[in-house]
């Protein structure tokens, strides 16, 4: 819990000006979205609820959305991986990927669904191949790379 | 009273859950049509909290940058000669140096240029971040209300529009890029004459929308600002259509549009803080340097920007 603050505003750093030039075809990993899955393992299910939505409304502020959108998806997203955490932990890389590309896949649809509520529908296969399936393929192999990193790190020290 | 809360500590899970997502419901509920001060507060806070620190690491990002290609650059020459490695890599980089210069100095000479031309008064700001999404299309740049930004102001760039600025903190702006789904801007088709509505499309650049079923739109048309709406002024250029897509029983038809500028590698924009309305002989003060030269429009040539010189069938 400690480093929630100091991970949310590395989190705003990274994906307002660090994370621009590695993105592919425009689209970049939702490290804000990393960061509830993250901090949900650790805390209480409405602790989660209420990261989720303090997350979501800093990411709202950084992006053009309407107030409230990722708001909405984080507190439900942090709800439920707190409260599956220990039903879902799972220490298996593949099964890992499977799960963040789930959860992430998961927040595209809700997002998708209360845009459609509010700002009308939009066309959904573009959104889905162009928007929601990249997004989750690259959140989810990048936060494969952070939840393994010392993992490989070890692995690499052991080799060398 | 105490039965209530000791029902909220029973459920206290669900009332969190209840709550928050009723709270978000209701702050996108409150901007759907008009953004209420509320939200725009909040927005505002929590931009402002941040965007000292946007502009901070954009700064820095800026300098590693260019320590980094340095230094690349270096140890590819360290594997050459090793006599003729240090002078080389002296000169690389001072050349290195000198073309970021130029180019520097051609955007900003372009956009000196524009600002000359046409009878405006312009803000040169440059980009610090980007939507933290993928769903939207925002920048924000480090000006803001203190060097007198203000929302719905347009921000341009050489080759044209760029977008408009929706939030506005003491240091910083956010603009709205023409490609944001949210975004809608009265279009002209130069050649024809056909308004349209263009506005971004989720991962798919731009779209005009609404135009006529039987208007005459082919593929290369030039699209301008059509000057409806009051927001961005008569005759910018927005792009080219791309593809022309005409459907069956449908009332409207659509068209695929390229932007005039490349949004993904902005880097310095100009923000339009006033136009000379009641400037007499500004027919001939052509915006920008390339697509509305061709075009003729102007930029400020009578009252309401709609007294453009466009080119008609």
């Amino acid at each position: 819990m400690r480093w929630f603050l100091p991970g949310l505003f590395a989190c705003i750093l990274a994906q307002a000006v660090l994370l621009a030039p590695l993105s592919l075809g425009g689209i970049r990993p939702d490290l804000f979205l990393l960061l509830v899955f993250l901090v949900s393992q650790r805390v209480s299910p409405e602790a989660a609820t209420l990261l989720g939505f303090l997350v979501g409304l800093f990411q709202d502020a950084l992006s053009g959305s309407p107030l409230g959108l990722r708001a909405f998806t984080y507190s439900i997203m942090g709800f439920l991986a707190a409260r599956l955490s220990h039903d879902m932990y799972t220490d298996k890389p593949l099964a890992l990927f499977w799960l963040l590309l789930g959860g992430s896949a998961a927040a595209g649809g809700i997002t998708l669904a209360l845009l459609t509520f509010f700002l009308g529908p939009p066309p959904l296969f573009p959104t889905l191949l162009r928007v929601i399936a990249p997004e989750a393929l690259y959140t989810a192999a990048v936060g494969l790379l952070i939840v393994w990193l010392p993992q490989i790190r070890a692995a690499l020290a052991r080799a060398a | 009273m105490s039965v209530l809360l000791r029902l909220l500590a029973r459920y206290r899970r669900a009332t969190i859950l209840t709550t928050t997502l009723v709270l978000s419901f209701l702050l996108m509920t409150l901007q759907v049509r008009h953004e209420t001060a509320v939200v725009s507060f909040t927005r505002q806070v929590l931009l402002f909290t941040v965007s000292p620190f946007i502009k901070l690491t954009a700064v820095t990002v800026q300098g590693v940058t260019g320590i980094w290609r340095d230094y690349v650059d270096l140890r590819g020459l360290q594997e050459e000669n090793k006599g003729l490695q240090r002078e080389t890599a002296t000169q690389k980089r001072r050349i290195d140096q000198l073309e970021e210069q130029a180019l520097e100095t051609q955007r900003l000479q372009a956009l000196l240029a524009m600002r000359q031309a046409s009878r405006a008064e312009f803000l040169t700001a440059r980009v610090i971040g980007k939507d933290a999404t993928n769903w939207f299309k925002t920048i924000l740049l480090d000006r803001g209300s203190l060097e007198g930004v203000r929302r719905n102001q347009p921000v341009l760039a050489p080759d044209g529009l760029v977008g408009r600025v929706v939030e506005v903190t003491p240091t910083s702006a956010k603009v709205q890029l023409l490609t944001d789904p949210v975004n809608a801007v009265g279009g002209l088709i130069q050649r024809t004459r056909v308004t349209g509505i263009v506005s971004g499309n989720l991962g798919a650049g731009a779209r005009v929308r609404y135009l006529p079923l039987m208007a005459d739109v082919v593929v290369g048309d030039q699209v301008v600002t059509s000057g409806m709406g009051g927001v961005f002024p008569k005759g910018i250029p927005i792009g080219r259509i791309t593809a022309v897509d005409r459907r069956s029983g449908a009332l409207f038809q659509e068209a695929s549009l390229q932007s005039a500028v490349d949004l993904s590698r902005l880097e310095e924009v100009l923000i339009l803080m006033t136009l000379e309305a009641n400037a007499s002989s500004g027919a001939g003060t052509t915006f920008g340097a390339g697509a509305s030269r061709e075009a003729g429009t102007s930029l400020g040539a009578g009252a309401g920007f709609e007294a453009g010189t466009g080119r008609r069938p």
